[in-house]
């Protein structure tokens, strides 16, 4: 094997492939990154078995040459070494030779590195994904999805379905909902279906796989192809592959656990209660337990205050936009609370509550697509 | 108060009961005065050892933490009473109560023992001592020791001079003579392990350590080492603090078994019945615990302490128990066990205990929404401390720990504040 290439593309392509390469891993193989060059173009793939991403970079693009295939081929080269090592050469074109044995050759410039490969053939096949159901989504409106959910997935292994995003599809409408069990994030979506045969799906994605796929999906607004199989998801995006496995199990179902009616109505300005609440948190994180109290008061005031005995205690008001229904004091943690304000990212959110010992709500009039639920701390 | 304190040189007192359960039995029941009696945990089990026995017994060689069926064997006319500890537990206080009445510089260390600061009272303090055991005596009828000294390391090395009935007054100046040549072990804060490991750098007595070298005890045992020197010097500047009680930072029980056993089963119930006990005084010091520790002994006195912290601080039951059970199910070897403990650690006051609520089981909390709405608003109109949820009052306990010496000073200042 044997090609030039150009290094930004290389490390960009590189860098994406490695989000995928675990540091620690059960299959040896699996801290390579496996190179294939082709007649179309070179693919760069990383994997740790859970998610696998795939960069390509094709021989041409807008009329500019990318990467001159001498002689095609594969191999497989230690991700995080190699990584290193093209960010410091220092020309702007690369040239890689696989040699006998898997003896790899880096050359740029000046600067040639050896590098001792590992055969392309041990490395795992790709799961093959062709009879999925297709919907495609917006880039933008599939970032704004992930971001105002993933969130909220737990990070314990206790009840390993929770550390995973819900995602319900029926008749192209997407409900992803993501809960920790101590506060819930639901977003909705239309996709667009090519097939449009009414078939539903529920299926779980990992929150580390969203959070990934986060980081590699570029600014650009092309739409995003998805691929759903009983056991994986492929996104496709120009020159991306991006593969997760689904969580197995039974999702619990959230849908009746969702208030539908409220004792209490608080509008306030986001931004305001938003940097209310930080302040507030910054005593209740120094105190370990990030409890802060919100009060109702009278001509629409709300207090939120927060008491460590160890560090002291701060208060503030807050002028609500309305307040409606019974009066209510309730603690909650203000990482959630802050957490579930920078999602929605409204100019003015509404809470619903329906007692201090219940879950409550957090919505925006100008989306209802979104919607936050916390779940409050009860105080002894 | 605590400068004044440095500025001059304080006396302290070290107010030791002699053989307490022992005393307190002897004073419910006069007829076993001047015989040999000793107070055993439970005689029919293996956990049947010598929890204290008066001076009579101690005559014949029985001693504290040996087993029952040894001490019988040395003294067949042992008179042998379990212990009442609702007994014990009502006369010490009694007993703090009437040192109280001399000075509010009163700090308990145990259910038998406490430290005064009377450097502010006017009586000379050799006729105070005087006084205070005589009262002792003829109010409670209870023998006491009194070490008199200007700090509490020397006053605690003087009350055990003289047992029992003993004032011993311990100067500054008498340190050379003495202390120093007490052999180290006896030195109060110095155990065997201690002891042993000093004499490896040749400090056999309390002279040797005050003479010794600072960066080989450092070396040796740490900052404590250099500690240890100071006393051995006569210097110890721990004040008397009437709330030291206050600062326990974890509540544990553990029990030996009755055999060494394998059986999940019963482990299980030892586990359930230790949860119940320290929720039982998590509940009395009104605290609640953030993270729990399990502690697992085996046949060879091989002993693993496993941590573990809490989503949510509790004084639960359940709650306790589950937790302590995860933790044993994974840690234990399946080796046969000899003991078992639980502690709950990093504790919190119960106003500033909290409990993240869960999406699927608020249910259970927000039942109980109704009723603390309605405590809540009792309160508001006849103020904080008009009513509390779930308490009963003080539980009739019998229970047989070695922590119940302190619980037990809590129950006597808390009834105090009220």
């Amino acid at each position: 094997m044997k090609f030039y290439i150009k290094k930004e593309r290389l490390i960009k392509s590189v860098q994406d492939a490695l989000k995928a390469v675990a540091v620690r891993t059960t299959i040896p193989i699996l801290v390579g990154i496996k190179f294939d060059a082709d007649d179309r173009g070179v693919t760069v793939t990383g994997s740790d078995s859970d998610i696998t991403i795939q960069s390509f970079i094709p021989k041409e693009e807008d009329g500019e040459e990318l990467v001159e295939i001498v002689e095609p081929g594969s191999i497989v080269l230690q991700a995080r070494f190699f990584s290193e090592v093209i960010k410091k050469l220092p020309e702007l074109i690369v040239e890689i030779t696989v040699e006998d044995q898997f003896k790899t050759i880096v050359r740029s410039g000046n600067a040639e590195y050896i590098i001792l490969g590992l055969d392309a053939e041990e490395y795992p096949r790709l799961p093959i994904i062709e009879d999925g159901d297709h919907f495609s989504i917006p880039n933008d409106l599939l970032k704004s999805i992930i971001k105002q959910t993933v969130f909220a997935v737990s990070t314990s292994e206790t009840r390993p379905i929770l550390t995973g995003v819900h995602w319900m599809i029926e008749d192209s409408q997407l409900t992803a909902v993501a809960t920790d069990s101590h506060r819930l994030a639901m977003k909705q979506a239309t996709l667009q279906s090519e097939e449009r045969n009414g078939k539903s799906h529920s299926i779980v994605i990992p929150g580390k796989s969203l959070n990934e796929l986060l980081k590699v999906l570029d600014e650009s607004n092309e739409p995003i192809q998805m691929t759903i199989t009983n056991n994986q998801i492929l996104f496709r995006a120009k020159n991306l592959l991006f593969f997760s496995r689904l969580l197995e199990g039974k999702y619990p179902d959230t849908s009746k656990l969702i208030p539908t009616d409220s004792k209490t109505i608080v509008k306030l300005n986001a931004k305001e209660y938003l940097e209310a609440v930080d302040r507030a948190s910054l005593l209740a994180r120094e105190g370990k337990t990030n409890v802060i109290k919100f009060t109702t008061m009278d001509d629409d005031m709300i207090e939120i205050s927060s008491y460590s005995p160890e560090i002291g205690k701060v208060v503030e008001n807050v002028k609500s936009i309305s307040t409606e229904g019974e009066e209510i004091k309730i603690s909650f943690n203000a990482k959630y609370m802050i957490d579930a304000l920078r999602a929605i990212d409204g100019t003015e959110i509404s809470i619903y509550f329906t007692g201090t010992m219940r879950p409550f709500i957090i919505r925006t009039d100008y989306d209802d697509s979104i919607l936050q639920l916390l779940l409050p701390v009860r105080t002894f | 108060m605590k400068t004044k304190q440095e500025r001059k040189p304080r006396i302290i007192f070290h107010v030791d009961m002699n053989s307490f359960y022992a005393s307190v039995e002897m004073a419910k029941n006069p007829e076993l005065k001047g015989k040999p009696l000793a107070i055993c945990g439970n005689p029919e089990q293996r956990k049947g050892i010598i929890v204290t026995c008066s001076y009579e017994a101690r005559k014949y060689g029985v001693k504290t933490t040996m087993p029952l069926w040894e001490a019988k064997r040395i003294c067949p006319k042992l008179i042998v009473r379990r212990p009442n500890f609702d007994l014990y537990r009502k006369t010490s206080r009694q007993m703090f109560d009437l040192l109280r009445e001399y000075t509010p510089m009163v700090e308990p260390v145990s259910i038998d023992e406490g430290y005064m600061d009377v450097t502010e009272q006017s009586i000379h303090p050799l006729q105070l001592a005087k006084i205070i055991q005589s009262r002792l005596l003829h109010d409670l009828d209870l023998p006491s020791s009194i070490g008199i000294a200007p700090n509490k390391f020397l006053a605690k090395t003087a009350s055990n001079m003289k047992k029992p009935m003993g004032i011993t007054l311990l100067r500054k100046r008498e340190i050379p003579t003495k202390l120093w040549p007490l052999p180290i072990e006896q030195m109060h804060g110095i155990g065997m392990k201690t002891a042993e490991k000093l004499r490896t750098i040749g400090v056999f007595t309390i002279k040797d350590l005050a003479q010794a070298n600072d960066i080989q005890l450092k070396s040796l045992l740490g900052i404590n080492g250099i500690r240890l020197k100071e006393r051995a010097n006569g210097i110890d500047p721990r004040i008397v603090d009437p709330d030291s009680i206050y600062d326990y930072k974890s509540v544990g029980n553990s029990t030996t078994l009755r055999e060494d056993t394998t059986s999940e089963e019963e482990l299980l119930s030892t586990l359930r019945m230790l949860a119940d006990k320290v929720s039982a005084r998590l509940k009395n010091k009104s605290v609640f615990a953030s993270s729990l520790s399990v502690m697992i002994r085996y046949h060879d006195w091989k002993t693993h302490t496993r941590s573990k912290k809490l989503e949510n601080p509790t004084q639960n039951r359940e709650e306790i128990f589950q937790e302590a059970k995860k933790l044993f199910t994974k840690h234990w070897t399946k080796k046969p066990v000899r003991l078992l403990g639980i502690t709950g650690n990093e504790l919190v006051d119960q106003g500033h205990a909290y409990k993240q609520l869960d999406l699927f089981s608020y249910e259970k909390d927000a039942e109980e929404e109704p009723l603390l709405q309605t405590l809540e608003q009792l309160k508001e109109k006849f103020g904080e401390n008009a009513i509390q949820k779930g308490i009963t009052g003080q539980k009739k306990d019998n229970l047989a720990n070695t922590s119940f010496s302190k619980d037990f000073l809590l129950d006597s200042v808390k009834r105090e504040r009220d």
